[in-house]
């Protein structure tokens, strides 16, 4: 039934996309451009993108787009490096704790509102949930639109929960102590060696993203409103132990070294229970397991809480914008807005073929969005959340904190409060050089 | 005398034989430790992804997936890419060999045969540089290569790597060893310089080329950063960026990982397989005209 | 006469200034490509440059030094890399004459025995680096065989996530992939002593060892000398096997060398000046450890 809805969806969006036509842009009539537009890569975005790409350049013949993607761990370092030697592409996009340098450097252009949907400033945030454009508005212009705001629930398989003797609709676990219980149970070794995992972390690149809002939920702090860095000791002391006690270490459930949760969730060869994802992961899903999406084998449940939390704190969301390059030319500029303003008009598309949120209004009311399953999960802790830390040296920080919680967890690594202690001399001595 | 030369001998023989059984089983395991990995490498690549990891390991696949090749050659969006990724490596790689080969072999035989003043401050110079790791000279040699308006082409692969300080060495040392009589009656029958060098020293530095051309020539496939840098579009990206790519997509079915990391070994091993007898344990290389 | 012992000097000079011209592709490309970059990197350690800042870089002098010396990062990844140099230079070294003294000895199969212990330098550091990621994985062949050598069972001995076992692991691959490499170095260096030598050492009565003691070994200096500094040259740049490993979820403490330190710094802390003081600070550890390497070898030649 889901299937054929979804068939019957994608055949009307694509047969709207046909009819659809780029608007003609009249500052681009009989000028010629050429625009270099660097992304992430992601196997479900490109193509759709590709065909607005398409769209916009029959609409705008002079118009001729070089679209270009890059591993998601190095697009920021060539990026930099391009810009660095001012070669940088006339758009592109990344996270937006790795976008602010680029933006407190002067290197990223305001929007230029005529080029798009949009009056103004206001009118601009109006159409978006509160707060969700903040990250990229600064003394009263705004530099990027969003491509995708993401904050991570727990996904769930219902069958291994089965297999452990455990009810996945009872027995989901709601607070951080649960999810150690129940990966207890769920685990399963040969040897030391994990063969099957119950819940494990989100290692790699965002670790503001998954360590700091356990910490916030104890009423700790990265930084605090004046400054100081490293905030509530027995917050921070509480996750770093967890952690460990979760690694190989204490009672190895999980560690950074066995292949991605959020990958192997997909494949269900019992092999993980849990793992913590975005809405967009249900793409990834129906791609690459079309039985596993149909069956009714997974669900998705809240960001887990500690049992005495001080405060309901859901994962932070992080976002990812479309940012144009201050140093290209203005007609370059002018399309470039024009170009990103068409292709993100599509926010149902984006979410239907990618399963990624753009945090407009009329998205979360609308019907595509309602009709993804555990799309309420998502919005009800979305709308509690909010956004990641950013700031000149949000990128080195997070590194910092990687270390600190993966040299817990990792055996023969410093004790929680050594861990505690280096990562708040660090993190002071990189806010005091700012 | 004959009794002295008599016992030893025999002597010899028995411990030789036991000390020559362990050499061989010291080699014998040597060899297969190290050849392990790749042997795994391309039983892996035939094999779907549970089996890859699992224990106990089994070394022959329960099932066979040559389908394997096929998801990694025409990649996980079907376009084929990585054929023209193969294309790309493979213009770089033989024209930076080329380049390496022969500028090498001019400094190189400027340096061993020509008693100029300052050679030793140059031959020091060019050493020096082999101790820049290339993480610290990335970014001014990129703005010298944006600057030469080299970006998104072949030469900006190509001319930052146009020659390396191993390589002068390697030929230096080469053509220390060649006959200078033989240059002397040449520049006495009267040829020039360059002639001399074209005709009798470029060739006849087979080995030396040979081995300098399969270190370089594996040096430049297995560039990873720099082609990033520069390629601005998807096609001149190289093998190394595509690997990578296709690693980060696909994570989980390292069956197919196995498949990519063959495909683009071969032409590599190809080579090194057949220009190998002038590699190898060669008094050749080093000590031409020594026995 | 007086023609004759002008024409000689001059054709001598003539024919040197010839060695310029030979050279001169040397001194322009490696000017351009390599003395100017570093030159950069080191006046961009004397400014406080941002990598993606548009303003012009202000003089610093030495403040950037100060702070690279005093901070505890830099020191511990300076320790990182002479941990793996030592390490890695080790096994490297004794395997590969080891290897080579075997190998020369025997009578066959010296190409093929050369040839097999050389392969794996022939793949690249990113597919080296995947396929012992898959080996070193918790369920992988590396545990496999270390349960089996070990007699026991089902144990993890973190190749990957202990802090200790990952600066093995990393030193592993390493020396995989290079000690074919030195051993046909070693070899050839063998080859290259005279067969006459040997067999009148093995008339005078002299057995294996101490053919090996007196007579191989110290003739083989040259090539001991070259393969040393080259070892210790490659194991301080070392990169790229701890950049790919960190990627996949190694500790970084625990392999953060001073080239990736450096590559850090550079692009995800956008401090340019600190990663050129680093730079010239390995370069300068480089030229002095290696510098010290060949002094060494001469004194002890001067011994002999």
């Amino acid at each position: 039934m889901k299937r054929t809805l979804s068939a019957i969806l994608l055949a009307a969006l694509a047969a709207s996309a046909l009819a659809a036509q780029a608007p003609t842009i009249p500052a681009l009539k009989g000028k010629k451009v050429q625009l270099t537009l660097w992304t992430h890569e992601d196997a479900n975005r490109m193509p759709l993108e590709k065909g607005y790409i398409a769209e916009f350049t029959a609409a705008n013949p002079g118009v001729t787009v070089n679209y270009v993607t890059y591993p998601t761990d190095k697009i920021r370092d060539l990026t930099t490096t391009a810009f660095a030697a001012n070669q940088g592409p006339d758009i592109f996009n990344l996270q937006i704790s790795d976008a602010y340098p680029f933006m407190a450097n002067g290197r990223v252009a305001p929007i230029d509102f005529k080029m798009t949907a949009y009056k103004d400033v206001k009118d601009l945030e109006s159409k978006y949930l509160p707060g969700t454009l903040a990250p990229v508005i600064e003394k009263g212009k705004a530099y990027g639109l969003p491509l995708e705001l993401t904050n991570y629930c727990l996904y769930l398989n219902k069958k291994i929960f089965r297999d452990a003797g455990l009810d996945p609709d009872k027995d989901y676990p709601k607070t951080w102590e649960d999810v150690m219980a129940v990966s207890e149970k769920i685990v399963q070794r040969n040897g030391e060696i994990i063969t099957r995992r119950g819940f494990d972390f989100r290692y790699g690149v965002e670790p503001l993203i998954c360590w700091v809002p356990m910490v916030e939920q104890l009423g700790g702090e990265l930084i605090s409103k004046d400054g100081k860095a490293i905030v509530g000791d027995d917050a921070w002391l509480k996750v770093l132990t967890y952690v460990r006690d979760f690694g190989p270490a204490g009672k190895n459930l999980g560690s950074p070294t066995y292949t991605a949760a959020r990958k192997v969730f997909d494949l269900n060869k019992n092999e993980i229970a849990m793992s913590l994802s975005g809405l967009y992961q249900e793409a990834r899903i129906i791609k690459s397991n079309p039985e596993f999406y149909n069956s009714k084998d997974w669900m998705v449940i809240p960001y887990p809480q500690w049992k005495d939390a001080a405060k309901r704190v859901p994962n932070n969301f992080y976002g990812h914008y479309y940012v144009v390059n201050a140093q290209s030319s203005k007609l370059a500029q002018q399309a470039s807005w024009a170009l990103v303003n068409y292709m993100l008009s599509h926010g149902e598309a984006y979410l239907q073929k990618v399963a990624i949120v753009q945090p407009s209004k009329s998205l979360m009311e609308s019907k595509t969005f309602k009709e993804m399953p555990y799309s309420d999960v998502f919005a009800k802790d979305m709308s509690a959340a909010h956004v990641v830390y950013y700031g000149a040296s949000s990128t080195k920080i997070d590194a910092l904190l990687k270390e600190a919680f993966e040299s817990v967890m990792l055996a023969g690594g410093p004790s929680p409060k050594e861990a505690l202690e280096r990562l708040r001399k660090s993190v002071t001595e990189v806010l005091a050089s700012e | 005398m004959s009794s002295i030369a008599a016992s030893p001998v025999a002597r010899r023989s028995s411990s030789a034989a036991i000390t020559s059984v362990l050499a061989w089983v010291a080699l014998a395991a040597a060899c297969l430790v190290v050849i392990m990995p790749l042997v795994f490498m391309a039983g892996a690549s035939l094999m779907p992804p549970s089996e890859v990891l699992s224990m106990p390991y089994r070394w022959i696949p329960k099932e066979w997936k040559p389908a394997n090749y096929a998801l990694a050659l025409a990649g996980n969006d079907g376009n084929w890419l990585f054929l023209r990724n193969i294309l790309n490596s493979l213009i770089v790689a033989s024209t930076v060999s080329a380049t390496t080969v022969g500028l090498s072999a001019l400094v190189g035989y400027g340096l061993a045969k020509f008693k100029f003043k300052g050679r030793n401050v140059v031959f020091m110079g060019i050493m020096a540089t082999m101790m820049i790791p290339f993480e610290t000279v990335m970014i001014p040699i990129y703005l010298i290569a944006v600057g030469m308006h080299l970006q998104d082409s072949y030469q900006g692969f190509i001319v930052p790597f146009l020659m390396n300080a191993f390589g002068v060495f390697l030929m230096r040392q080469y053509l220390l060893g060649f006959p200078t009589e033989m240059l002397e009656a040449a520049r006495i029958d009267g040829c020039s310089e360059p002639r001399i060098f074209r005709e009798m020293v470029f060739k006849n530095i087979g080995p030396a080329a040979a081995t300098l051309a399969i270190i370089t020539f594996r040096q430049q496939w297995d560039n990873l950063f720099w082609p990033l840098l520069i390629a601005r579009r998807e096609e001149m990206k190289t093998i190394p960026a595509y690997i990578v790519k296709f690693v980060a997509e696909k994570n989980s079915d390292e069956g197919t990982m196995m498949a990519v990391a063959a495909i683009a070994s071969i032409p590599v091993f190809f080579l090194f397989f057949t220009l190998s007898k002038y590699f190898i344990g060669g008094s050749a290389v080093y000590g031409a005209g020594k026995e | 006469m007086k023609r004759a012992r002008k024409t000689r000097p001059s054709l001598e000079a003539a024919h040197d200034k010839w060695g310029w011209f030979f050279v001169a592709p040397a001194i322009l490309y490696f000017s351009i490509f390599s003395f100017y970059p570093i030159l950069y990197a080191f006046w961009m350690s004397l400014t406080n440059k941002k990598l993606l800042s548009l303003k012009p870089p202000t003089f610093v002098g030495f403040a950037n030094y100060q702070k690279v010396l005093s901070s505890s990062d830099f020191w511990d990844s300076l320790k990182n890399t002479l941990e793996f140099t030592v390490g890695a230079f080790v096994p490297l070294f004794i395997l590969s004459l080891a290897f080579a003294l075997l190998i020369s000895s025997r009578k066959r199969f010296q190409r093929a025995l050369q040839m097999a212990l050389y392969s794996p330098a022939v793949l690249s550091s990113v597919v080296a680096a995947l396929i012992w990621l898959i080996i070193f994985d918790p369920r992988g062949l590396a545990n496999a065989a270390a349960n089996a050598l070990m007699g026991t069972s089902g144990k993890d001995y973190m190749w990957l996530s202990s802090t200790s076992m990952v600066k093995v692991s990393t030193v592993i691959v390493y020396v995989w992939k290079y000690v074919g490499y030195f051993t046909i170095l070693f070899v050839t260096g063998i080859g290259k002593i005279p067969a006459s030598v040997v067999e009148a050492s093995i008339i005078d009565g002299a057995n294996a060892r101490q053919r090996m003691l007196r007579i191989t070994l110290p003739l083989l200096r040259p090539t001991t000398v070259l393969v040393s500094v080259m070892i210790l040259i490659f194991c301080l740049k070392t990169f790229s096997t701890q950049y790919l490993f960190t990627q996949k979820g190694a500790s970084l403490r625990a392999v953060n060398v001073v080239t990736l330190n450096i590559y850090q710094t550079a692009f995800r802390d956008q401090n340019l000046p600190q990663a050129g003081v680093m730079s010239i600070l390995l370069f300068i550890l480089m030229l002095v450890l290696s510098y010290a390497q060949l002094r060494a070898s001469r004194g002890e030649e001067e011994q002999l």
